[in-house]
């Protein structure tokens, strides 16, 4: 039996559409956004005046980097900033993917260090980042650049400044009779958790299941104990000189951990506990403060309509070493190596810090801006630790200057193992070292 | 008589005769249900986007790729780092522990549920779909919601209480061997509606006459289910047990949700790993070994109980 000619006709077509097909698919999968990177037909001397900004938002209340753009686009008429939101939770990946495929923002937020994906030491490795200029930057103190810069050439710029300490309610526990300030030690903090254990409260709320909080808790405490000793410990350590499980500041931190647990400082259940266990203890009133990055602080205070009255104190010292305030810069913006716009992009980060814009952001986040700070410029919960903060007297948050996540993951899940007895000081401190490499 | 006869004949005669062609006409009245060509943009696309993709996937597992920038070849190092590993090793314990736990645990309890909702309750009908309903829940949402059971301060530990066994309250999930054994129940708890549908499947084509002759002959309700009922219902057994391996070798919603491989990595499974590998520590190379290395052993152990359990007729 033979086929009849409009058979064979429509065979035909089917099989060459079925290439087709695939291959306008995979066409439209690699073409490239519009006014972002990858090679584009625009003339070097004439910059597209459209720049994309992807940028993280934690919640829906955090309208700051929104802010920034339209003051930008009001600053610049002609200029548009397209911006995209994204979850922080889905930042390591949707960035650096989209940098690799080579249809990344033009500008986006950025970590210092090297601690996670989306870090100035990841993407500048791989070249995925855009050098600035010194103008970008100038002016912003040295100590709230630390980890911007990679091999000599500075990538990115912060966008505030951040207090690692915790966040606590002082009438509450005042109410109790529990004393905490600026200067209290593990201690002083030890000797009265017992008073708020009597009431069925805690002093602190730990969400002992997650790396992060037990990391910021154990960080903060080290910049005292061995960053407030030796300031270049990360580059020691980096040179082989020093090891986390010879370090005594290292032993003295995580020691006081387990003293903390021990006195019933942490919550009942805080090794099995998330981070919905420290927002609903502070809400009902059964912990007193917590450990977290200061703007923290505002988002509570909102969150209770004024009610909730928070301070920020730093992480207390081990007793017999100096207190000291940790603060952070470790989140702001960066350029994408690849685009069209570099002088636009960077025209943007200055802005950025430029100190009406960066007093709006910090204002907005619960921060301190960055430049030069003044007890004026800081919101009044930061009341407590003014004095360090403006005159300098602050350590950079140690963590920013470790080489890889899986450092940070070792000393949060090992501090978990700590509450739990399944690990031991040194065993901690060894995973580390391992995972230092 | 005779016209009759000859009437018989020749409508005889007709039927023997093939049909006679009409001219002018197509004269084919197959159907046909299309061609092989028809599927071709659909297997080209499933090609690209899975076959291509876990290829590229299996050859990363051979580099050092942080998933940014370049990488190099590394050969079998990523290999060995798993083998080398008491972290790795202790996940593919924890993940062979969960499996076969999983596989026998919601294949006895869905079988019992089977043949209990098999014949005879009235209520049947609203049981099984009761026991089933779990399993249409998205399993990253059953398990938040045994997360908050699990709680310190949630309904378990709270229930202890209120029935004056404070004395049994516990951490559940921030203990090692509890977080496990928690972890197990929530996938057992969901997935007990799915083997029982597969076994009431095979339970219907169990002949009633059998069992009944069984029934007759002196054979009580063990006796019946071990010589008439097993043997009938081996295909769903096959594919049940299939399954609930598959599912329990790869297992990681319920992980991640419930601990997030904690207590300090005691319930770390290989799944989880190669999330954690991969996407947070930005080892694509090592994590794309450790997803190659559970594909293959999801295979060896799948293709083995095939063979145990294969019907030998």
């Amino acid at each position: 039996m033979t086929r009849s000619n409009s058979q064979a006709r429509r065979s035909r077509w089917l099989l060459a559409a079925a290439p087709l097909a695939l291959a306008m698919t995979l066409a439209a999968c690699s073409e490239d956004a519009p006014g972002t990177g990858g090679s584009g037909s625009a003339a070097a001397s004439e910059e597209p005046q459209t720049i994309t900004f992807t940028y993280v938002q934690a919640n829906p209340d955090e309208t700051y980097y929104d802010t920034l753009a339209k003051d930008f686009e009001a600053a610049n008429p002609g200029v548009t900033v397209k911006q995209n939101k994204i979850a922080l939770t889905a930042a390591d990946q949707t960035i650096p993917t989209q940098l690799q495929a080579g249809n990344g923002p033009d500008v986006f937020w950025i970590n210092a260090g090297s601690g996670i994906q989306t870090s100035v030491g990841q993407l500048g490795k791989a070249g995925l980042l855009l050098p600035l200029d010194s103008s970008v930057y100038a002016g912003i103190p040295e100590s709230q650049m630390a980890g911007y810069d990679l091999d000599g050439k500075t990538y990115g710029v912060p966008s505030s400044s951040q207090v690692n300490g915790s966040v606590f309610n002082d009438e509450l526990a005042q109410s109790v009779g529990v004393n905490v300030t600026a200067t209290s030690n593990i201690s002083d903090i030890t000797a009265q958790c017992p008073k708020a254990v009597a009431k069925g409260q805690s002093v602190y709320g730990l969400a002992g299941s997650t790396p992060q909080n037990n990391g910021i808790l154990a960080v903060s405490i080290a910049g005292s104990a061995v960053y407030g000793v030796n300031p270049n410990w990360n580059q020691d350590r980096t040179d082989g000189k020093t090891t986390f499980a010879s370090t005594e500041g290292w032993k003295q931190t995580l020691q006081a951990i387990v003293d903390l647990n021990g006195a019933g400082c942490f919550q009942k259940g805080a090794a099995g506990a998330g981070f919905d266990a420290l927002t609903n203890g502070a809400a009902s009133g059964k912990l007193y403060g917590f450990f977290a990055p200061s703007g923290a602080a505002k988002s509570i205070m909102d969150g209770s309509g004024g009610r909730a009255k928070l301070i920020v104190l730093p992480a207390p010292a081990p007793a017999g070493v100096a207190q000291k305030l940790t603060l952070s810069s470790n989140t702001g913006l960066a350029g994408n190596a690849a685009t069209k716009s570099p002088q636009l992009v960077q025209k943007f980060l200055a802005f950025s810090v430029s100190a009406a814009e960066s007093k709006k952001i910090a204002d907005a986040q619960g921060s301190i801006p960055i430049g030069e700070v003044t007890a004026a410029s800081l919101l009044p919960q930061y009341a407590p630790v003014a004095d360090l903060v403006t005159s300098g007297n602050t350590i950079a948050y140690g963590a920013d200057g470790w080489p890889n996540p899986e450092v940070y993951n070792a000393l949060g899940t090992g501090i978990t193992g700590l509450l739990t007895g399944q690990k031991t000081v040194d065993d901690v401190l060894n995973a580390m070292d391992a995972a230092w490499g | 008589m005779s016209v009759v006869t000859t009437q018989t004949t020749a409508a005889a005669a007709q039927l023997d005769r093939p049909p006679r062609r009409r001219r002018g006409k197509a004269t084919s009245y197959r159907l046909s249900f299309g061609h092989w060509w028809w599927a071709l943009p659909a297997v080209v696309l499933v090609i690209v986007t899975i076959y291509v993709t876990t290829a590229f996937g299996a050859f990363y597992a051979f580099t050092d790729w942080s998933g940014i920038g370049k990488w190099n070849w590394v050969g079998l190092e990523n290999f060995q780092k798993i083998f080398k590993n008491p972290e790795m090793l202790g996940s593919l314990k924890n993940t062979l522990i969960l499996a076969f736990g999983f596989l026998v645990l919601s294949n006895v309890i869905g079988l019992g549920f089977a043949l209990a909702l098999n014949r005879g309750l009235k209520s049947r009908y609203v049981l099984r779909t009761l026991v089933f309903m779990p399993v249409v829940i998205a399993p990253i949402a059953v398990s938040y919601i045994w997360k908050f059971v699990f709680a310190y301060d949630g309904p378990l530990n709270q229930t202890l209480a209120l029935l004056g066994l404070e004395q049994y309250q516990q951490d559940w999930l921030a203990d090692p061997t509890l977080a496990l054994a928690a972890i197990l129940i929530v996938m057992v708890w969901q997935s007990i509606g799915f083997a029982m549908v597969i076994y009431l499947a095979g339970l219907a084509t169990v002949p009633q006459e059998i069992e009944e002759a069984a029934a007759l002959d002196g054979a009580g309700p063990i006796r019946r289910f071990f010589s008439v009922v097993w043997y009938q219902i081996q295909p769903s057994i096959a594919i049940a047990t299939t399954l609930s391996l598959i599912q329990g070798l790869r297992v990681f919603d319920q992980v991640m949700a419930l601990t997030a491989g904690g207590p300090a990595g005691a319930t770390q499974t290989l799944a989880t790993q190669v999330y954690q590998q991969t996407f947070q520590f930005g080892n694509f190379g090592f994590g794309a070994a450790l997803a190659l290395m559970l594909s293959l052993l999801i295979l060896v152990f799948t293709v083995a109980q095939q063979r145990l359990t294969r019907d030998r007729d």
